[in-house]
């Protein structure tokens, strides 16, 4: 047993593929794939206004919006088409016009209207301006309140007033809930190809499918899962601090517990794919192109309420599914082992599952 | 066979992934499958009926009434009724529920006096959700504040002073009416799954000459080179053209520019990764690490492409190399010309970049593969 667990630690450093993929691929996406959300949230999301008024309040308006952290005007422009244009060219993402009536409506006593266009193709960064804007409506709003007030007496306040708080990821910081998803696919795929990829060059070495012991293929499984804990540890404990994602949650006993139920799954998994290769390259060309579906199926970027249950089911058999569950209400979210206890369970299962598969794959011929 | 190279090229590669099936399967059933299942997943386009727990503190009726707007919220599903807090925080980590409304006691007695606070607690390690959840419960906030107007404050409230709010929104989603975020991430997610696997499978069309050595008198001049790429070529544009018949004809997300100028924009970010895989296999000669290195630049390049989230304020290095990505152009041109309808100037710029990636590629690329074609002692590397 041991001596398979040195093994696949001799075979890596022997192979320069595979040790990029299982040693050299979490460095390099650990410090390569953050940087595309460095700025966390959205902020100074280009916006044209359109001043058909021209009158104190639109004015009032539109100055305030200058003041907005999450927009800012880069353009005052005569017409609505124009401001279509604009978007069409994506210079700017969002567009505020003001109609002619706006001043004397308020002065009425009634609605000043304003129309809001978001752009369609850039649904995160306009709904993020139209935010900003909002906030600079709910000023001018205040204020004309209190000169209509002088006019016609007090308004009536709206009854209630929605106030939002984040949990967890307080900051909504972008990166924040997408990366600390992104780590485990990663995690899943370098241990997945690595070790299929050493799985077929020893086939096609021996011109047959190697056989392993099953004490033999534990001490693989061991040497693969010291690896997968790595992998885990360096993303959980230092890249989301580097990067200061929320982490480090809940106690360390249940973070630990969770990283062992993932990467036993995830090892399971891939030593029974990786006794199906035939040919050295053949896992690189079929699985690196599976981490974007793996990802959205896993229910992080797209809700899994809003998924056809046929694929939820499916997306169960991939240990990232109920990994990313765990982990992220771990270490993000604060929850103990037993709130996810569906999801270990999960996470179990597919390890017996793949496990049993890969027994019986990588067995000895009866003689 | 040099001769008529260009022709014989391509028939040769066909004639060898017709004997291959899990060559063939990478650029027939597997981008098939990939692309299916982001299109299945994504169908619902809006997500429906997110579970949410309701806190209610109060007691009274505006509780009873939010109960039956969330249930009537096309986005939301009422999980649970509790007045405690933890119970419901409980609910959210357990993920049961993505979301709390807290509507704190005295909320009925403060809400004569205007402005009585109720409290969304969102997931927000969840964001798809969450963001789906805030408008929902805005829209739900709104609609009983109109009754409780009617109700409430205009029987106690002075005649006149129940007014409609002083400045008013109307807002719309230029070219996307409902907000929908399949069009936005399904065309997206097409073209960044289908250039990987063109590729992949490109880097393995050229990388297997090198490691298999060439054989049946295979001369890759530039005529059989390009021979060699076009099954690879028409096969993608293939799916290329049935995403967009997907998406446009069968989903209705109509093309509001043209779509000549969007095949023109896959053929030209696709000539631009055959230019990458030429030079990644040119300068390795070996197939394995040119495929880790097609994961490792087109792998990501659906978080680099700046087009769901921006790159304004990420690091230098992330917009240079989002800028080097021919998928961050296709982007543009994706929304300058599918989802927009910008003058053509200006929707078909981003092909020249896309183009400019192609050759600055591919000749230093097909210069270097020649040169390991002709190098017998540089063959089987793995």
């Amino acid at each position: 047993m041991w001596a398979a667990f040195r093994l696949l630690f001799a075979a890596i450093m022997a192979d320069r593929a595979a040790a990029l993929l299982l040693f050299v691929s979490p460095l390099l996406y650990a410090g390569f794939y953050p940087s595309a959300y460095a700025g966390e949230v959205v902020a100074q999301a280009p916006v044209v206004v359109v001043d058909l008024d021209h009158s104190a309040a639109s004015r009032g308006l539109i100055a305030r919006l200058g003041g907005v952290q999450q927009a800012r005007v880069v353009a005052s422009l005569a017409s609505p088409a124009e401001a279509e244009m604009w978007l069409a060219k994506d210079r700017a993402v969002a567009a505020l016009i003001i109609p002619a009536d706006f001043a004397a409506q308020i002065a009425r006593g009634g609605s000043g209207s304003v129309r809001l266009a978001g752009h369609g193709a850039h649904l995160l960064r306009a709904s993020t301006a139209l935010a900003g804007i909002g906030v600079a409506l709910g000023q001018t709003a205040r204020e004309t309140a209190r000169e209509q007030a002088r006019a016609q007496g007090p308004p009536a306040l709206p009854g209630l007033a929605l106030v939002t708080r984040p949990l967890f990821n307080t900051r909504e910081g972008y990166g924040a809930a997408v990366f600390p998803g992104v780590a485990f696919v990663i995690v899943q795929q370098s241990l997945l190809l690595g070790l299929a990829l050493l799985a077929a060059t020893a086939r096609e070495r021996l011109g047959h499918a190697l056989r392993l012991r099953p004490a033999q293929l534990v001490g693989i499984a061991l040497a693969a899962a010291c690896i997968g804990l790595v992998d885990v540890g360096w993303f959980a404990g230092m890249v989301f601090w580097l990067h200061d994602y929320p982490r480090a949650a809940a106690p360390f006993a249940d973070v630990a517990i969770g990283a062992l139920l993932f990467v036993s799954a995830t090892v399971a998994a891939s030593l029974a794919l990786a006794s199906l290769f035939r040919t050295r390259e053949r896992p690189l060309q079929l699985g690196l192109a599976i981490s974007l579906p793996l990802f959205f199926l896993s229910g992080l970027p797209w809700p899994a309420e809003a998924t056809p249950q046929p694929l939820v089911m499916l997306a169960k058999l991939f240990p990232t599914t109920a990994g990313l569950e765990l982990m992220i209400g771990l270490n993000q979210m604060g929850g103990r082992i037993m709130d996810y206890s569906a999801a270990a369970l999960n996470l179990i299962m597919l390890a017996l599952l793949y496990f049993g598969i890969a027994l019986w794959r990588w067995r000895q011929p009866a003689r | 066979m040099t001769g008529h190279g260009f022709r014989a090229s391509a028939a040769r590669e066909c004639a060898w992934l017709w004997r291959n099936p899990w060559d063939l399967a990478l650029l027939t059933w597997l981008p098939l499958l990939l692309c299916a299942v982001l299109a299945w997943q994504l169908s619902a386009g809006v997500a429906r009926n997110l579970p949410v727990v309701l806190v209610d503190q109060d007691g009274t009726a505006i509780g009873r009434d939010l109960a039956m707007r969330i249930e009537a919220a096309p986005g939301l599903a009422l999980v649970a009724r509790t007045p405690d807090m933890a119970t419901a925080e409980q609910l959210i980590r357990a993920r049961r529920a993505h979301a709390a409304i807290l509507l704190p006691p005295d909320a009925a007695r403060r809400s004569l006096a205007g402005q009585a606070p109720v409290i969304l607690y969102v997931n927000a390690s969840y964001s798809a959700a969450a963001a789906t959840i805030q408008r929902e419960a805005a829209a739900v906030i709104d609609a009983a504040n109109a009754r409780l107007a009617v109700e409430r404050i205009a029987a106690i409230a002075p005649p006149g002073s129940v007014r409609a709010a002083p400045v008013r929104a109307i807002t719309t989603i230029a070219w996307n009416t409902p907000a929908s975020q399949e069009q936005q991430l399904v065309s997206l997610l097409h073209p960044a799954l289908l250039h990987l696997l063109f590729m992949l499978a490109v880097v393995s069309a050229f990388g297997r000459e090198l490691r298999d050595g060439i054989s049946d008198g295979w001369a890759p001049d530039l005529a059989a080179l390009a021979g060699k790429a076009m099954p690879y070529l028409a096969a993608f544009m293939l799916w290329g053209v049935v995403a967009i018949v997907w998406l446009a004809g069968v989903r209705g997300w109509a093309i509001a520019g043209s779509p000549g100028l969007l095949l023109a924009g896959w053929l030209a970010m696709y000539l631009a990764y055959l230019g990458v895989a030429l030079l990644l296999i040119g300068a390795t000669r070996t197939m394995s690490q040119g495929l880790s290195l097609t994961g490792i630049y087109a792998g990501a390049s659906f978080a680099f492409a700046g087009a769901i989230f921006p790159l304004d304020q990420a690091s230098s290095f992330a917009r240079v190399w989002s800028g080097l990505l021919p998928f961050t152009h296709f982007a543009r041109l994706l929304a300058r010309t599918w989802v927009a309808d910008a003058a053509l100037a200006i929707a078909a710029q981003p092909l020249l970049p896309m183009l400019a990636i192609a050759l600055i590629t591919a000749v230093p690329g097909a210069f270097l593969y020649r040169r390991a074609a002709g190098d017998p002692s540089s063959w089987g590397r793995r």
